[in-house]
């Protein structure tokens, strides 16, 4: 760090133990990525480009949701249905002893909005915001199991030794409100996604970049309060002695930013107390956007509540929100008629609500909305028969963005013609990191973490592409 | 309409070209004077198939399939060609005729290929550990020779052959099978090359693993291994302090004190007692210093302070990971243990790395009649092999690409901890900035395939439930160390547990007996009889309910017997070694043999491998290959991590990576005198550390240019929290102390012991350590993060760690110090920060006691308790000045 940036960072910390904040500090940092620092904390970086968007809400549906039943139409399942599968499909099966032949989906699916994307009955919700969002029918990835194929769509790799996409941006962006974290991540209370936390930490990244697991239920943030108050006084009185021997302990140092930071961060842990539980009050919001999102349905609640929680959060500057989804509703191995009907019911209204929400607040220009799992699931059937479901398909799936300088009402690329494997326009995990990183501002290339030297990147050497195609 | 992905593809039967067998000697014979590969007249050569396809200059030298298109065949014919010897006869221009009618231009399938193929989908069952129905797949005399059934090849007649008449028909690999032995069928693609390389003759490979000569190595330029790294150190004249100022002035020394809570919490991970403070000052030898790292170094702290900075290195985890198991490793905690006796036990460090490395092949442990606590650390010590995120219990995620990233896992540990490389990179691509070409990552991959056999891979550990639950059978990783005393004592314990088991058991069959024959008798009863009988049943099920409880219970009684997570050769022939191009397991380049980075073993003695009786011999070779006095990188690499133990950093900053893109070293001389010193030394890490500490440059004052301020590391923090409470656990050893997860998600360790015997699982990290940059081990970490983010000042301020121990520390204090206020503060300044109070200090401390105390009083009265308020509220309040201390930048730092 030069010393023209280790005094502005000074400067940066010392105003905000004054209490001033914001976001105008942002260009003070410029070259705080190449620095090599003594230590990580959160102060916002610049982008390598004008970034498209601010925030990203990643609706990560763990489990894997079936592209030819939601998205990716496929008549002619229904001319081969029963056939038996290609070899190379065979190979591709999970489940092996349980293969069955082709099965068409059991859902109509019809053209929506003035765009004319095709969606399923099962998203009716969905189908009228289409001209809002660009579905991605072409992504593929190359793991057949929930957890490799979960550590590649956060990591990059089909092992956990890789930081999350949602570490990189933190990292690459630090954060706009630094009452809050960067990086949330609001699990379901009803259960953790396949490979619990490991699916936002920050691995060989520093810990400050992790997601942080906000509940929408209870305490949102680990000891944020605790579990036994002190009186308000001991409260007040011990804050103001430990500022007092910190001052005088940095008096001792001077010019260190390491012990700035710390005595800042004491004052910003106490106004997140009162931020946090702000940003997550969705009682403050008005009746009618509460029913909108789907409060008011004992389907839909828990998943409108974290919706709408998501927005309030992005307003209010956080970089990144997941949402995930309990446990692996989406994971239809067998009665996929009514797994869907579950999975969809629960997040269908929600997930809509949510995009015109904040196309009328204006903020889905700036805000880049994701809808997807780790992989989809084949078009054979598993354990042919009444119960039917169908395996993981990792060779082709859909997902969908919207907002954030993607363009509205389009769909990309195509599978094959049984919807088994992306034929058209593939776009691999990595296009995909590559291309979210971009809207941020961010050069995949260039957002580089010095690791004993070597120059680590989310996109590792993996030839890999912005898909320009569908950017605005 | 073909649709893709559907039907079974017809496969084009790939052309019989017999180009190796009759039309490359004939070539070779008649033209290759004028075309050989060397020669290339007018651009061709012909010795190869792929070359005529090539052509020269005058473009192709035969069209695929069109023999009259083809310049070859029309410059033969016409008496063209050869210009000057003897012109071809008939006949073999009949036979290019036919072999160009059948050409199809297609690259060749190699042997290699093959293998390839039939190495992830057949081996598992048909190689090196297992020969169903008498058949081996590994290489082409075996497939020739075939099995029970007959040969698996015919050359030349692919679809008379066994293997792909089996395969075709998808009866091979047997679909039943696919999912347990994780394989899956052959694709077309797969099936294509097998069937081609078979029609076109099924011809042997002919290459040999290249030798290399590290000191004339064409992969390596003489520039690079000129590089500062992979030369001998070479001691310079003068200490540390003489060397050291050459590049940067001294400051001035330390306070005493300040020196005794560095060096504490360097050596011990832990602050200084009051007690340690007043024997330092007493203690009037102007050596006393140097007596202090004395008594440190033997303090039974310190062997858990060294081994918690190699753990990080090795990447030491409790648990699998991987996969959303993420199983206990059983008794992973007796390589935790054994690095600690180790440290304790000052091991050479050259000793130590080759138990690590080597330890199995260091003696027959499978002969051993008696395995001492030795041997069984010896073993334990390979467990340095098991250390990566390994998820290959899972029947999903242990294809060979998963296999290949274990693998992988653990030489990125060994690169970074003992050979300051990234040798990973070699994975894919010659290294972009070492001299580390691919050939030599897979030399090393090939170092391990004995033990580490891609085809014939033990998985990871299965969760498994409890203590005493039998799955010893399925956990294949474990040596079971039937020789140890250990064994013997779990066994005398476990003897009447089990025959009290088996009792319970035979009650339960003789209570189900009676049931079991009526119904076989009763089958066909009527209504009313079988709703009695369905009576009885339910009586019996009760009676069966609490049989099974007494057996659970008995169960638990049991001692588990000793396994070792260790690493152990799986037998004789280790699969060859290739290199796979991208580091892609279905694409297989050349073969190499077992070998170290040539660019490092320039100028040493070569590494050489010695098979021995009950072993291979190669990571013993390896592990004596590194332990060279004169080895450029093993004692640098080592002491450099001594160093940054004790700075904060090393003296070559990247302390994994000594390579181009690593930093250069800040002080190369002084390196290198360490490093030679260190070996001089017969590699005594305790040496290290007293000569380090005793230097002017480690007793420097903190801050300006002096000795850097650090923020003690995660597990410090809580022990040391634990230790001015007074209630630190100094347990040693054995079985990790269980982590909790609350309600709200945190995790938290509710055990008093330290922080290095509490269990690491990989998806359940202590939040107040992970909280403080404690690493996610992905796989190691030699060199940690330093965040301060505003979850900290949340942890120390609200957790129940901060608050819970802040209560005890009061009580102590008031206990040790008495009623006075004033020593009650000087008190709690001596346990957290080693140090008295100043005057100001005691006077502000009091007054905030003072003040707080009225605060508490007001609330305690409100929940009208029968004790007396006032000495409980000073009590907390005093408390909540001994979690303000806690809270401090002082406390957290050393200076």
């Amino acid at each position: 760090m030069s010393t023209e940036n280790r005094a502005s960072r000074r400067d940066f910390f010392s105003r905000m133990s004054d209490g001033l904040m914001g976001t105008a500090l942002a260009g003070l940092f410029a070259d705080d990525l190449l620095a090599k620092q003594a230590f990580h904390d959160l102060s916002p970086k610049k982008t390598h480009h004008a970034p498209r968007a601010k925030s990203v809400i990643q609706l990560f549906m763990n489990g894997g949701p079936s592209q030819v039943d939601l998205f990716d139409y496929k008549p002619a399942l229904e001319k081969h249905a029963g056939q038996a599968p290609s070899r190379d499909l065979a190979a591709e099966v999970r489940a092996v002893r349980q293969t069955g032949g082709l099965m068409p989906s059991p859902y109509k699916f019809s053209k929506q909005g003035k765009s004319g994307l095709e969606v399923s009955e099962m998203l009716p919700h969905l189908g009228k915001v289409v001209d809002e969002i660009c579905v991605v029918k072409s992504m593929f990835t190359t793991h057949l199991a929930h957890e490799a194929a979960l550590f590649l769509m956060h990591g990059g790799r089909i092992l956990p030794t890789r930081p999350s996409l949602g570490a990189w941006i933190t990292y690459g962006l630090g954060s706009e409100n630094r009452n809050l974290p960067a990086y949330v991540v609001l699990d379901d209370p009803k259960g953790l996604p396949v490979n619990l936390i490991q699916n936002w930490q920050a691995g060989w990244l520093p810990a400050v970049y992790q997601g942080t697991r906000v509940r929408s239920e209870g305490s949102p943030i680990l000891n944020l309060h605790a579990k036994e108050e002190y009186p308000p006084g001991i409260v007040d009185m011990s804050r103001s002695l430990l500022h007092r021997m910190d001052a005088a302990h940095r008096d001792r140092h001077p010019g260190n930013v390491e012990l700035e930071a710390r005595i800042a961060n004491y004052e910003l842990a106490a106004r997140m107390q009162m931020a946090a539980t702000d940003a997550l009050d969705v009682e403050k919001e008005p009746a009618a956007t509460r029913e909108a999102y789907g409060m008011n349905d004992e389907r839909t609640a828990s998943y409108a509540k974290r919706c709408l929680m998501a927005r309030r959060l992005v307003e209010r500057g956080v970089r990144l929100v997941q949402i995930y989804i309990e446990s692996q509703i989406w994971d239809n191995h067998g009665k996929i008629r009514a797994g869907l009907e579950y999975a969809c019911g629960k997040t269908d209204r929600p997930a809509a609500a949510l995009v015109r929400d904040l196309k009328e607040r204006g903020l889905l220009d700036s805000t880049l909305v994701i809808w997807g799992g780790e992989f989809g699931r084949l078009p054979i059937a598993q354990d042919p028969g009444p119960n039917a479901g169908r395996d993981h398909g990792p060779s082709g799936f859909s997902i969908w963005m919207a907002g954030g300088g993607v363009k509205p009402g389009i769909s990309y690329g195509a599978t094959d013609e049984i919807g088994y494997r992306a034929a058209e326009d593939r776009v691999s995990v990595h296009d995909f990191h590559a291309t979210v990183l971009h809207q941020l501002g961010m050069d995949h290339r260039r957002l580089v973490f010095e690791r004993e030297g070597r120059g680590e990147r989310i996109t590792d050497e993996f030839p890999c592409r912005v898909l320009q195609d569908i950017l605005v | 309409m073909r649709v893709p992905g559907l039907l079974l593809l017809s496969i084009p039967l790939a052309a019989a070209s017999d180009f190796e067998a009759t039309i490359a000697p004939l070539l070779r014979a008649k033209c290759a004077s004028c075309h050989s590969a060397k020669t290339r007249s007018g651009g061709l050569s012909v010795e190869s198939r792929d070359d005529i396809l090539r052509g020269g200059k005058s473009g192709p030298a035969i069209v695929p399939g069109r023999p009259v298109d083809s310049l070859v065949l029309t410059l033969a014919a016409t008496g063209k060609m050869p210009m000057s010897g003897p012109k071809l006869a008939g006949a073999e221009i009949e036979a290019i005729r036919k072999w160009i009618e059948r050409e199809d231009g297609r690259p060749p399938v190699a042997e290699r290929d093959v293998h390839a193929v039939l190495a992830a989908k057949c081996w598992v069952c048909h190689g090196r550990t297992k020969k169903e129905a008498g058949l081996d797949l590994r290489t082409r005399e075996s497939l020739l020779r075939g099995g029970k059934s007959g040969p698996a090849i015919s050359a030349g007649d692919a679809d008379g052959s066994l293997l792909v008449k089996r395969i075709a028909k998808q009866e091979m690999p047997p679909p039943k099978l696919q999912e347990q032995f994780s394989v899956r069928g052959l694709t077309d693609d797969e099936l294509a090359k097998v069937r081609r390389w078979i029609s076109d003759g099924a011809a042997a490979g002919v290459e040999q693993a290249v030798e290399v000569d590290p000191r004339n190595d064409p992969a390596v330029r003489a520039k690079d291994r000129e590089f500062w790294a992979f030369q001998t150190p070479r001691a310079a004249a003068g200490g540390i302090d003489a060397i050291a100022k050459e590049k940067a002035p001294i400051a001035p020394e330390a306070a005493p004190l300040a020196l005794l809570r560095r060096a504490a919490f360097d050596l011990t991970g832990l602050p200084p007692s009051p007690e340690e403070v007043a024997a330092f000052e007493r203690d009037r030898d102007p050596r006393r210093f140097e007596k202090l790292i004395g008594r440190l170094l033997e303090s039974p702290h310190y062997g858990e302070r060294q081994a918690q900075h190699w753990l990080d290195a090795v990447g030491y985890a409790d648990s699998e990971g991987g996969n959303n198991s993420d199983a206990l490793r059983p008794q992973a905690w007796r390589y935790r243990d054994s690095a600690i006796r180790a440290f304790q036990r000052n091991m050479p460090f050259d000793k130590f790395l080759i138990e690590q490395i080597a330890g199995d092949e260091t003696f027959d442990f499978r002969a051993a009649k008696h395995l001492t606590p030795e041997h069984m650390d010896t073993l334990a010590a390979t467990g340095f092999w098991r250390m990566a995120p390994d998820g290959t219990n899972s029947t999903e995620q242990n294809f060979i690409p998963e296999r290949m990233d274990v693998i992988a896992g653990q030489l990125e540990v060994f690169g970074s901890a003992v050979m300051g490389l990234s040798i990973g990179c070699a994975r894919c691509h010659d290294h972009k900035y070492d001299p580390i070409p691919t050939r030599d990552y897979y030399g090393l991959v090939s170092i391990l395939t004995p033990s580490f056999d891609p085809y014939a891979w033990l998985p990871g550990t299965f969760p498994c439930g409890g203590v005493g639950a039998d799955c010893d059978e399925n956990n294949t990783r474990f040596l079971i160390a039937k020789a140890s005393p250990e064994f013997a004592a779990a066994k005398a314990h476990n003897e009447p547990v089990e025959a009290r088991i088996r009792e319970l058991n035979a009650q339960i069959e003789e209570r189900a007996k009676p049931y079991r024959e009526r119904y076989a008798r009763e089958k066909k009863v009527e209504k009313a009889k079988a709703a009695a009988l369905a009576a009885e049943y339910e009586t019996f099920k009760k009676e069966k309910a609490d049989l099974d409880e007494q057996i659970r219970k008995e169960r638990e009684k049991k001692k588990p017997v000793p396994l070792v997570r260790a690493l152990f050769e799986l037998g004789p022939e280790p699969p060859p070694t290739r290199i796979l191009l991208r580091g892609d397991a279905a694409s297989p380049g050349a073969l190499v043999s077992p070998g170290v980075p040539s660019a490092a073993a320039a100028s040493i003695a070569p590494f050489r491998v010695e098979p021995l009786a009950h072993s291979s011999g190669r990571r013993l070779a390896l592990a004596r290959w590194l332990t060279q006095p004169d080895h450029p990188l093993t004692a640098r690499v080592m002491v450099n991590r001594i160093w940054q133990q004790h700075f904060g950093t090393g003296i070559v900053a990247t302390s994994g990576n000594f390579g181009r893109m690593g930093s250069q070293p800040a002080n190369q001389k002084l390196l290198d005198w360490l490093a030679v010193e260190f070996v001089r030394s017969g590699w005594d890490v305790k040496h290290m550390h007293r000569l380090i500490m005793a230097s002017a440059v480690y007793r420097q004052r903190a801050g300006d240019g002096g000795f850097p301020l650090r923020r003690i590391d995660a597990e410090s923090m809580r022990d040391a929290i634990l230790k001015i409470a007074g209630r630190l656990d100094g347990k040693q050893f054995g079985e990790p102390a269980a982590v909790k997860v609350m309600p709200d998600g945190e995790v938290i360790a509710p055990s008093l012991r330290r922080s290095i015997y509490v269990t690491q699982r990989r998806t359940q990290p202590v939040s107040f350590l992970d909280t403080f940059d404690k690493p996610f081990l992905n796989p190691n970490c030699v060199r940690r993060n330093e965040s301060v983010v505003s979850s900290q000042a949340l942890h120390l301020m609200n957790s129940s760690l901060a608050r819970e121990n802040s209560r005890y520390m009061a009580g102590r204090v008031i206990d040790e110090a008495g009623e006075d206020a004033g020593a009650q503060v000087d008190r709690a300044y001596l346990l957290a920060l080693g140090r008295r109070a100043t005057e100001a200090e005691r006077g502000a401390g009091r007054e905030a006691v003072e003040r707080m105390a009225p605060e508490w009083e007001k609330k305690l009265k409100d929940e009208r308790p029968a004790e007396p308020v006032k000495p409980r509220a000073r009590w907390l309040a005093l408390a909540a000045l001994c979690h303000t201390l806690m809270n401090t930048a002082e406390f957290q730092y050393v200076d």
